[in-house]
């Protein structure tokens, strides 16, 4: 009878103990070691970037102020999800994204492909006041940001680990950390070339926040935000999504 | 061995234990509760069977229905396609004219252009479509690059200063703070423009300010936004004789234009809306400017 | 309270405190212009602060009463005295976000007040400070009084409570100098972790041994689950925030968990700890208040056994229905919602015994609103877990997701189940620990249980209509099966409800203001009693044995 044997349990607190770690362990193992071990779970994406080091800094700025807690970067397999936003979201888009922030609450709309919607100045001038360009808007204002210098005194230390942590970044990547967020958001100085050598021709080079010299926490957060979505080209292969390249003809 | 006693209330033996005051009874697990454990136990085995459930290794259970979400929302989205197919090719394939004369596909129109300008438009140019300061109005007449469906369809495909190959350019240069005209002459052609929708301004004391201006005009400006100041739809130039502006009509703001120049960025839609969407846009854009008196 | 350690317990209890204030120190040093320096200074200021009251108190008389023969109450006191101002200061915050998602510009021009950040010194100041105090000062008092025993440390006890509340401040400082992981419910930064993994771990080996003292052989149904609440958490803890740290003197780290798998692990994480911070400890709460309350026996004993084990079993798999539809594979997703659905039985056990435990005392609920409180909570307890597992279902989940509704349900649970539970137990606790006849007013608690009551229902009614509305206009087609509403259409029509939300939490925060109160008058003006003998250990090994 279980009585039995559970009014024996009841007497070991030891026992107890042992019978919890024991029932409580089989769901989380069984759920997530597989994640690891079938391939299938993350998608092949052979031109997948890295974020620059701007854009890395700016995703630490998305996490710092939690714009999590409004907007989610995770369009799901839904038919009006797909059609307002695009192609769903694949999980090998967030293969770098530590944490990842796919979000749990759309207070505001869906950022997962907000890249290359709208202009570096619409970025701006919205972060500064929302309602200065959406009057409907309850977004918080975000002013600060275009006052506060970018730190990149540290900048290569977060590549580095990230490279520790298996993104694929090289020594190269890692040593020209702080120089190369510098380049990206000045297109014109000395900087620049260097970042389209490391990180590809896709690469946006612009004054984010509308001012080349200065490098300010503005410039890394639109510059994460022009990125999204547009590290890989995945989500739109092998899809009837209808935000497929248009052919006139069909 | 406790001594189990029983409740008065329930009839019910006590466990025999006591903690503290606290007792327990005896009481059996009521049928229900077995019978839901089971019903929900069926209704779980049976998803286990149908969809992809169990991990095995390095692969999983794929269910006797072999779904997938994401197959699963393709044919959905394949499915509505298809349904919308009949409106979908009269839209992409009928020429602007037709459809705009036709009243039923306009309300098909006006219904689907709503969302589609709401969701990509109206951070801009506003939910109404009349734009603020730096995102021009699109319900009025006054057009940068011109207000007939095709044109609007190509300002929206290619973009204005936009990353796509073919942008259409629009770049105001920045005559002041690149030093091609002094403040001087920044100031007097400001206020000739400034003049032009605003007759009242040309009063006596202002009058050598704005003739100087008008010299300044026809030399540097004239090239862009025509002779008589009344823009060049080639160029994206707007009209400076009318009191509609994209970035402000005050003389302030003028100057400002003047003398940091503008470079307006509208951004692509080629890659991120299909020719339907773009099309079905392009005809709201232009009605919402037509219903404007 | 100091005074009754002995003095080279002081001497110990000032040496803990000389380590902390120097990692305070390190972490000052090291973050000179960064926001751990600041955290530094948090630490200092906290370590300070208790060794200025440890060194005050150092010199007292050595304590002359025989300490065994009594319960250990004060850092329990402390404990309630820590969660009722934790529950002020994380209501208050949530009121302020409500009021900000209606009224966008109530903020100063400054980063700390943004949404954003004040989010998270909400669900943190409700669910660890004022939830996390109330667990620990319960379960240390019913873990004495199931087992007849008194607490199995001197000092230990303060060291979990000030050691927690430590965690808890620098979480919720960190949120406003832009310290945080974003990973929901687990916020805090990498050294924060650290610090509650040695607390948590003092807090288990308390909890065992003190139960390994009992001088009842069986170990009481509220000790099972305030055992797996601590272990669990303990569990989860550990391996959500498994992280690097960019460099020893930096606040900032990165998960070792990258995107998908993040994902699973975020919300193995983040359900678990609705189930076993939220729920498994307050059931622990509600086993041992409701029917000393009630004074009625447990109605079903092997209902209890089914609900734990079900509960702790079954709980574990359903983190993935924070998942349905993403990028997460789909048969994770199923699994997550058939264990979600088969995990209702033994939720709707563990509040079907409660209420079922009511039989025979529902005269008393009737005229005792403590009793009411915590009848309430078991109702919101079968709403919540109710809803919850039909909001596991993925179409269900479809319509749901990312939308208010999720809030709404949040709060039956949170501000239904949790809070309530606790303000129940808490005021069947405070007469007694204080030795008290009774509480000051029973009108107010009359008060506090209405208003509590009305802004439940107010919070939870208007996130209901709203967060359904906002699905259903996502998903709307036209006739032609284009979609019907733009996203700032549906904004829009949120506002009214947002209004009415700040006016639902705005009463339940009045509530909790009233039984702060309500609380302190207890204490301050509330004729003493004598102690009862039914409310000391049994110091006489007298074995009940079987
Ligand atoms: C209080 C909730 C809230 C917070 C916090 C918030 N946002 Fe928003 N966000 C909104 C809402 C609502 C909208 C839609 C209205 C608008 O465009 O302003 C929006 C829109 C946006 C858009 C435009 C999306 C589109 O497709 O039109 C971007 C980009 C954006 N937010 C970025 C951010 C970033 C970056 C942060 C953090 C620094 C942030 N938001 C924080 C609520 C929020
Ligand atoms: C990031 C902001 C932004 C968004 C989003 C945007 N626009 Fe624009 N749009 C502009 C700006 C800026 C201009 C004017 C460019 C200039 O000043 O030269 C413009 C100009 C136009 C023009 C030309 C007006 C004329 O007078 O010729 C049309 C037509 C237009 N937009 C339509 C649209 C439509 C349709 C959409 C949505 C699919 C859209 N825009 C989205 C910023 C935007
Ligand atoms: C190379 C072509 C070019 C020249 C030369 C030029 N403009 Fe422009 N101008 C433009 C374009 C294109 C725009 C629209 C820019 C935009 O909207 O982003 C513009 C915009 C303006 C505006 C803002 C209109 C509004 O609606 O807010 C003013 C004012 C203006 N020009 C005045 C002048 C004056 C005065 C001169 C001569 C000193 C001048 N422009 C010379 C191309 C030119
Ligand atoms: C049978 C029990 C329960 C089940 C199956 C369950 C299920 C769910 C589901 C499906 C969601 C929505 C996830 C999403 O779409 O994002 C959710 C969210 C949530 N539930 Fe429950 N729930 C249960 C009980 C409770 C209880 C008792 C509480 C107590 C407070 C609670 C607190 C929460 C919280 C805090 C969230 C929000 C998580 C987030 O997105 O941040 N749940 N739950
Ligand atoms: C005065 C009472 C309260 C008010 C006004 C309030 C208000 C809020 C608001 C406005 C949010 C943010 C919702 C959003 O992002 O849209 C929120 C989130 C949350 N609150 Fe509360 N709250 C209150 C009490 C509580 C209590 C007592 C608890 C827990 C014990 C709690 C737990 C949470 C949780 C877990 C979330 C996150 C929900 C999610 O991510 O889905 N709240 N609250
Ligand atoms: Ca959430
Ligand atoms: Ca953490
Ligand atoms: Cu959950």
């Amino acid at each position: 009878m279980p009585e039995l044997f559970h009014r024996k349990l009841e007497r070991s607190a030891i026992g107890f103990v042992l019978a919890i770690i024991a029932a409580a362990s089989v769901g989380g193992i069984v759920e997530i070691a597989p994640l690891f071990t079938i391939d299938e779970t993350v998608e092949e994406a052979p031109d997948m970037r890295v974020y620059t080091p701007l854009e890395l800094a700016g995703r630490n700025i998305y996490v710092r102020e939690g714009c999590y807690a409004c907007h989610s970067q995770m369009i799901r397999t839904l038919r009006d999800e797909v059609e307002r936003y695009g192609p769903y979201s694949l999980a090998v888009e967030s293969k770098y994204d530590r944490p990842m922030l796919w979000g749990s609450k759309r207070t505001g709309p869906d950022l997962a492909r907000i890249g290359g919607k709208y202009s570096d100045a619409w970025h701006v001038a919205h972060l500064i006041n929302p309602r200065d360009v959406v009057p409907e808007s309850n977004m918080p204002a975000y002013g600060f940001l275009g006052r506060t210098a970018l730190r990149t005194d540290e900048l290569a230390d977060h590549l580095r680990v990230q490279k520790t942590l298996g993104v694929p970044y090289t020594d190269e990547m890692v040593e020209n950390a702080a120089r190369d967020a510098y380049g990206q958001a000045a297109p014109d100085s000395d900087f620049a070339a260097g970042v389209t050598e490391r990180y590809g021709d896709a690469t946006e080079m612009s004054a984010f926040d509308g001012v080349a010299t200065q490098l300010t926490e503005m410039d890394a957060l639109v510059a994460y935000l022009q990125v999204l979505g547009r590290l890989t080209e995945a989500a739109y292969q092998n899809t009837v999504a209808p935000q497929e390249a248009p052919d006139p003809n069909d | 061995m406790a001594i189990e006693e029983r409740d008065s209330v329930t009839g019910r033996e006590t466990t025999g234990h006591e903690w503290n005051g606290i007792k327990e009874l005896d009481t059996p697990i009521p049928r229900g509760v077995l019978m839901f454990l089971i019903v929900t136990h069926i209704w779980a085995i049976a998803w286990w069977f149908f969809v992809p459930a169990w991990p095995l290794g390095t692969t999983y259970t794929k269910g006797l229905l072999g779904v997938d979400q994401k197959t699963t929302v393709e044919a959905q989205i394949v499915a509505a396609r298809e349904e919308r197919a009949a409106i979908t090719r009269r839209l992409e394939s009928e020429p602007y004219d037709t459809i705009l004369a036709d009243e039923q596909l306009m309300t098909v129109v006006r219904g689907a252009g709503r969302q589609l300008f709401g969701d990509n438009c109206a951070a801009c140019h506003g939910t109404d479509g009349r734009g603020r300061a730096g995102y021009p109005d699109l319900t009025d007449d006054d057009w940068l690059w011109g207000g007939g469906p095709e044109l609007i369809e190509q300002t929206m495909r290619v973009g204005i200063n936009s990353r796509h190959s073919d942008s259409r350019i629009a770049m105001m240069p920045a005559f002041g703070r690149d030093g091609m005209l002094e403040r001087e002459q920044v100031r007097n052609v400001a206020t000739y423009v400034y003049s032009l929708s605003n007759p009242d301004y040309s009063t006596e004391q202002n009058v050598a300010t704005i003739e100087a201006g008008r010299e300044v005009f026809a030399a540097n400006c004239a090239s862009c936004h025509g002779d008589n100041a009344a823009g060049n739809r080639d160029m994206g130039a707007p009209n400076l004789t009318d009191d509609r502006w994209v970035y402000g009509g005050d003389l302030q703001t003028i100057i400002n234009s003047v003398h940091g120049g503008r470079e307006g960025h509208m951004p692509t839609w080629d890659e991120r809306l299909t020719t339907t969407d773009m099309r079905t846009l392009a005809l709201y854009v232009h009605d919402l400017g037509r219903r404007q008196p | 309270m100091i005074a009754k350690l002995t003095s080279s317990e002081r001497q110990t209890a000032v040496v803990i405190v000389l380590l902390v204030a120097i990692a305070g120190i390190a972490m000052a040093a090291a973050g000179r212009n960064a926001p751990l320096g600041v955290h530094g200074l948090v630490v200092i200021l906290f370590a300070g602060a208790l060794l200025y009251s440890l060194l005050s108190a150092f010199y007292a008389p050595e304590p002359t009463e025989e300490r065994e023969e009594s319960y250990y109450d004060d850092p329990i006191k402390v404990g309630i005295v820590l969660a009722m101002a934790w529950a002020l200061f994380g209501m208050f915050m949530g009121v302020w976000i409500a009021a900000q998602l209606a009224w966008p510009n109530l903020v100063f021009d400054a980063a700390w007040s943004t949404f954003g950040r004040l989010r998270p010194t909400h669900t943190t100041g409700v669910i660890f400070g004022f939830g996390g105090n109330a667990l620990i000062a319960t379960s240390f008092h019913v873990v004495q009084r199931t087992s007849r025993a008194r607490l199995a440390g001197q000092i230990s006890p303060w060291f979990v409570l000030f050691g927690f509340n430590l965690f808890c401040v620098l979480a919720v400082s960190g949120y406003l100098i832009g310290i945080t992981q974003s990973k929901e419910y687990a916020e805090p930064e990498w050294y924060a972790d650290l610090w509650l993994v040695v607390v948590w771990v003092t807090y288990f080996l308390l909890y065992i041994r003190t139960l390994a003292r009992r001088k009842e052989p069986h170990i009481y149904v509220a000790n099972w689950y305030f055992m797996a609440f601590i272990l669990v958490v303990a569990i989860l803890h550990i391996v959500n925030n498994l992280a690097l740290p960019i460099s020893w003197g930096s606040a900032k780290s990165y998960t070792i968990w990258p995107g998908v798998q993040d994902a699973m692990v975020q919300w193995w994480y983040g359900h678990n700890a609705v189930a076993f911070f939220l729920t498994a400890g307050f059931l622990g709460m509600l086993y041992y208040y409701l029917p000393v309350r009630a004074g009625r026996p447990i109605f079903s004993y092997r209902l209890s056994i089914l609900s734990f084990w079900g509960i702790t079993f079954f709980y574990m798999w359903a983190g993935s229905h924070h998942l349905h539809y993403t990028a997460l594979p789909q048969w994770v997703q199923t699994l997550g919602m058939t264990f979600s659905v088969m995990l209702l039985v033994p939720s709707w056990a563990s509040a079907g015994n409660a209420l079922l435990t009511l039989n025979g005392a529902w005269h008393k609920v009737r005229d005792d609103a403590t009793l009411r409180f915590m009848m309430a909570a078991a109702v919101f307890y079968g709403i919540s877990t109710f809803e919850g597992s039909f909001l596991a279902i993925r179409p269900v989940n479809a319509l749901s997701h990312y939308t208010d509704w999720t809030v709404g349900h949040v709060h039956a649970g949170a501000l239904g189940w949790v809070a309530l539970i606790s303000f129940g137990s808490i005021y069947t606790l405070v007469p007694s620990l204080w030795k008290r006849e009774r509480m000051y007013s029973p009108a107010l608690i009359e008060w506090h249980f209405w208003l509590a009551i009305a802004g439940t229902l107010v919070y939870v009614f208007a996130m209901w209509n709203s967060g359904i509305l906002q699905g259903l206009m996502w998903r709307t087609y036209t006739e032609e099966g284009s979609l019907a509403y733009s996203f700032l259409d549906t904004l829009v029509a949120m506002y009214p409800y947002y209004i009415a939300r700040t006016l639902g939490g705005f009463l339940f925060f009045a509530g909790t203001a009233i039984g702060c109160y309500n609380i302190w008058m207890t204490i301050r003006l509330v004729p003493a009693t004598v102690v009862s003998e039914a409310d000391l250990p049994a110091t006489r090994a007298a074995p009940a044995g079987e």
